[in-house]
């Protein structure tokens, strides 16, 4: 890249071409991803950098931010709420992710070789993935009321006495986690079309091999499927750190916030738009981007030996 | 959703009576709380809400009387006025689709087929905001739009669209990754800029990619909860979401054949458009999930 | 080709119904001041409201009210007025009114008020410690509420108490009780006497009628973990373990909805409930043949019968900062505030007037019978208002969710009381701590 006599050769003015060419191209990158950039700024970047100063003020809604240092963060450290509204969300994600991964894979595998009916049953199980949240909490505090719900009148006639669903503590995660899977068609039309981009040689080999229908899934199937799965479960996991509409609307009472049905999201908008705590709702949020961070970095990490990349 | 054609299936096929049972059994248990709703939506009050195992009123002939009557009561309700709600939820679906393909199909152009320094940089950092829950933005976000005095206005619900979104700027870059070079450096040869390879040869290839990105935006802002929840204050500018909730919360004075007719209305234009689009939708679905 | 045609047709729907549906009516103010007021009355309650708005704007032709109904009122209106947008008046609840004063986001009324004729002696007593605080005057009371219990005399006679005599203490309510509650064949509850969760809007307030409180103003000390709270809140869990948890929780299920013909007062299943004289209007709509009571709700011993024990809980107007017409607004409350209006209002509302004076035919026409009880409460000198403490919303949050778990049976209340004492005592001391930094000792905005 050093300059060179005239004459010398045509280096130099190709490079100059090159250089021109690629502060060209930087500038009609940057030009066509402009809204992006200046977007993401706008609603992104600046927010952030916002919300992590607001994290370390007291800052009601009426009176401007005072800086309190730390104070936010310790405070969490000491707020019995925040730990229970952790441990709801942590039990949450714990239970219906997994779950949810097991009937999609399940509900996949079946839907998969199931030629002509298969788009039927496929629609089925995609169209409540369609209902907007609000309506779907709306379907289910009725399906699951302890008296006239049809889930206990179901029940009933098998001779069980159903429980009080959306009210009793032990059954509160239960019907969030029965609410999930519900959602399992987005997971199951993935699924289905991962396992449609198998090759079928593997297949052959396997059987030649002398593997069983449940072998060939286990050993085939699956690993072909990995990055799939683990897509999902990604995805799932920042979805379920985050759990709001749902939950908002079936357990907050007039007689109060049911304990058990409470989650991260909703004690942070709580504090933030209802006890106009946006200082401690912010650090709670800066908070829940590190945990999905690092959830997502382990999550890479782990799979690192258990994804399987086609070599293409 | 690429150009090759998917592969069919040559796994292993559970076969036999027991899962054909079992796969209508399921079938039948992921419709049921949709079927429910549309049935107590067709009810009257008292036969409703004593939650009786009939799929019909009784007596059957009336379903057609109670259905007029619960869909007419929550369409007319004087204080919960839907219809105004579902003329806000447009506004902000229509604006926001138009603003979200053209600007993530712009944006994805230019991390597809402009080749530059620090385009994968940038591409790192939409993926990267993929992740940020919505809770870091939420309370800077407010306070930004108040400061804009766009709070009680539609606009924080539908300009942001005009930026592109990440998730929809992936997919669409992944699309245009598949089209082949050679069509723009033909067009680049006859002199087009890239705004005319954008307009004449990107987009007409990629209807079906800006289809779905589209149809994505649509269902997104009909679920849409919590942004509305935290930027509209004024009753007249309600969404759907928000003036559904609404009814539910009301003081608790909803009983729950209307509230099944309230959620049955708000619910039956995704699955018509489902049931329009239902092909590009699946396969759609299936795309994000890969790469 | 035709699911295109389905599709075009829809889209093209769509987007006229996006051009030209239904908005919110604008109306052309025709040169008059326009003054926003929201109000979270919606219904019946909202009609009667609006009767009045229609009035006010008939009444005269400088100014004129929109009547706005708003959800989530508290919450929604302090962020219009920390968005620096908010109306010219607003309609909030009692509770509302010191965190809303004490953080600036309404205006002192004493001179507007008093440049509209408007004076604090006009009031019923209980209702003035509703509206002053830190010697201002921050809000004027539209309609009163005093809370009471409710019994059905039918359901008495039925258990063969005496419907003529409600319960006078504790003791005598849990006798009552436990002669009304009835199960059916399989053992599922039926009918119970009373029900603390019923309807569960002030879980807090059964300290007071044990003689204590759960906040001290003076100190600014919360006193949840007092012998009296304590007492109060093991009373509720032996009323909980003797019904069973889990099967009262099924048959609170089977409730309706407040405002419908199966609220469970109505339909017998709860015959003693603690409420405010608005239920009456429930019972007026759906079922008025039930013959029911209003007494005091009972103390655990006996006090003198002229000053009942009650928890004073009104609706109140307020001016918000930032509103662009202090002056039109506080013309519009005075307008509200005059005799004949409260008490049209009041009427429509089932409560008493706010006034101190009230009309004998106001009195004589009420369609709540228990309305004199009602006055009673409001006028005793052992009444009591909601907490008045800026963290309210935060320690009524936390006081629920400790009694949902008291309730269970998850905790024994000793200790549950302790822990939200020590927590709500934290963040009331932390409120105080802040605001100290940020106006010095003078403490307020």
């Amino acid at each position: 890249m050093m300059p060179t006599a005239h004459g010398q050769s045509t280096a130099p003015a190709r490079g100059d071409a090159e250089r021109r060419a690629s502060r060209r191209g930087v500038v009609a990158g940057l030009a066509w991803t402009s809204p992006w950039l200046i977007g993401s700024c706008a609603v992104v970047f600046l927010p952030m950098a916002l919300s992590l100063y607001y994290s370390f003020t007291d800052y009601p809604l009426l009176e401007p931010p005072l800086w309190t240092g730390l104070d936010n963060y310790r405070g969490m450290m000491h707020d019995p709420t925040f730990w229970r509204v952790v441990r709801n969300t942590a039990v949450f994600a714990g239970l219906s992710i997994p779950l949810y991964t097991i009937v999609a894979l399940v509900l996949a595998a079946m839907l998969a070789g199931r030629g002509r009916m298969a788009p039927i049953f496929r629609a089925c199980v995609f169209l409540p993935t369609l209902v907007p949240l609000v309506a779907s909490a709306m379907v289910w505090m009725w399906l699951f009321n302890g008296e006239y719900g049809l889930i206990n009148k179901v029940l009933g006639l098998a001779g069980i006495n159903g429980p009080a669903w959306i009210v009793d503590k032990d059954w509160v995660m239960v019907s969030m986690v029965i609410m999930s899977v519900w959602g399992v068609g987005q997971g199951v039309v993935i699924y289905v079309a991962a396992m449609q981009d198998v090759p079928g040689q593997l297949y052959e080999a396997a059987r030649i091999d002398g593997m069983g229908v449940g072998r060939q899934f286990l050993h085939v199937t699956l690993p072909m499927i990995s990055p799939s799965i683990l897509f999902n479960v990604i995805a799932l996991t920042i979805a379920a750190v985050q759990v709001f509409a749902v939950p908002y609307i079936m357990f907050r009472r007039p007689d109060g916030q049911n304990p058990v049905g409470h989650f991260y999201t909703m004690y942070l908008y709580e504090n933030a738009f209802i006890y106009g705590k946006m200082g401690y709702a912010s650090a709670m949020a800066w908070l829940q981007l590190v945990v999905v961070l690092v959830l997502t970095g382990v999550l890479l990490l782990a799979s690192r030996r258990l994804v399987h990349y086609a070599r293409v | 959703m690429r150009a090759d054609k998917p592969h069919s299936y040559k796994g292993p096929r559970p076969s036999g009576v027991l899962s054909s049972v079992l796969l209508v059994v399921v079938s039948v248990a992921f419709l049921a709380p949709l079927v429910w709703m549309l049935s107590t939506s067709v009810k009257p009050e008292d036969q409703a809400a004593s939650g009786e195992m009939r799929l019909l009123p009784t007596p059957p002939s009336s379903v057609f009387a109670h259905a007029a009557d619960n869909y007419s009561a929550v369409w007319n309700d004087r204080t919960i006025r839907f219809p105004m709600y579902l003329r806000n939820t447009l506004i902000v679906a229509i604006l926001g689709v138009v603003g979200m393909t053209l600007s993530s199909a712009i944006v994805a152009y230019g991390l597809s087929r402009i080749q530059w320094r620090g385009r994968g940089f940038v591409f790192f950092l939409v993926l990267a905001t993929m992740m940020i829950p919505f809770p870091v933005l939420m309370v800077p976000l407010y306070i930004i739009f108040r400061e804009l005095g766009w709070t009680g206005s539609l606009k924080p619900l539908w300009v942001p669209a005009w930026f592109g979104s990440a998730f929809n700027i992936f997919l669409l870059r992944q699309f245009f990754m598949t089209i082949p070079a050679q069509l723009d450096e033909a067009a680049r040869l006859d002199g087009c800029s890239h705004w005319s390879i954008f307009w004449r040869v990107i987009l007409p290839l990629s209807k079906p990619a800006l289809a779905v990105v589209a149809l994505f935006h649509f269902i997104y802002v009909w679920n849409d909860f919590v942004g509305p929840l935290i930027f509209l204050t004024d009753r007249d500018q309600f969404t759907l979401a928000l003036g559904l909730q609404l009814y539910q919360s009301q003081a608790g004075n909803t009983p729950w054949n209307l509230l099944m007719a309230a959620s049955a209305l708000m619910i039956s234009p995704l699955i018509v458009l489902f049931m329009l689009t239902q092909r590009t939708f699946v396969q759609s679905v299936a795309t994000d999930g890969l790469k | 080709m035709t699911r295109r045609a389905a599709l075009g047709t829809m889209l093209a729907g769509a987007a006229g119904f996006a051009a030209l549906g239904p908005r919110g009516e604008r109306f052309d103010p025709r040169g008059r001041i326009v003054l926003e007021y929201w109000e979270k009355w919606t219904r019946h309650e909202g009609d009667a409201m609006e009767r009045i708005v229609d009035a006010f704007n008939a009444s005269q032709d400088r100014i004129v009210v929109r009547y706005n109904v708003v959800s989530d009122i508290g919450q929604k209106s302090l962020v219009s007025i920390a968005g620096g947008n908010p109306p010219d008046v607003i309609g909030l609840y009692a509770f509302n009114v010191v965190p809303y004063a004490e953080t600036g986001a309404i205006l002192p009324l004493d001179e507007l008020a008093a440049r509209a004729g408007m004076s604090l002696d006009q009031y019923t007593p209980g209702v003035r410690r509703v509206m002053r605080h830190q010697g201002k005057w921050w809000a004027t009371v539209n309609t009163a509420g005093s809370i009471a219990l409710y019994w059905n005399r039918a359901a008495f006679r039925g258990a063969k108490i005496d419907p003529d005599r409600p319960p006078r203490t504790i003791a005598e309510l849990d006798e009552m009780h436990r002669r009304l509650v009835r199960t059916d064949a399989s053992g599922a509850l039926d009918r119970v006497g009373f029900l603390h969760r019923e309807p569960g809007w002030w879980s807090w307030l059964w300290a007071y009628h044990f003689g204590g409180r759960i906040y001290d103003e003076a100190l600014g000390r919360a006193t949840v973990d007092s012998s009296e709270d304590i007492r109060a809140m093991e009373w509720m869990q032996n009323l909980s373990r003797g019904l069973g948890v889990d099967r009262t929780a099924r048959f609170a299920e089977s409730f309706g909805n407040y405002f419908t013909p199966e609220n469970p007062f109505l339909t017998g299943k709860v015959a003693m409930i603690v409420q405010g004289p608005w239920i009456a209007n429930l019972i007026n709509a759906f079922k008025p043949d039930l013959d029911y009571g209003v007494a005091p709700f009972p103390t655990e011993t006996a006090g003198p019968i002229d000053s009942p024990v009650g928890l004073i809980d009104t609706d109140v107007l307020v001016i918000p900062r930032g509103a662009r017409h202090p002056g039109a607004a506080m013309e519009f409350i005075a307008f509200t505030q005059r005799q004949d209006m409260t008490e049209q209002l009041a009427t429509a509302h089932c409560k008493p007037s706010p006034l101190a004076k009230v009309s004998e035919a106001f009195l004589a026409n009420h369609p709540n019978r228990g309305i004199r009880v009602h006055y009673d409460i409001l006028r005793s000198d052992r009444s009591f208002v909601a907490p008045r403490t800026r963290v309210w919303q935060q320690f009524k949050d936390e006081f629920d969710t400790q009694v949902q778990r008291m309730w269970r049976l998850e905790v024994a209340a000793p200790v549950a009381l302790a822990r939200l004492q020590t927590r709500v005592q934290s963040f009331i001391d932390r409120a105080a701590e802040r605001q100290r930094r940020r106006y010095g000792q003078r403490g307020t905005a």
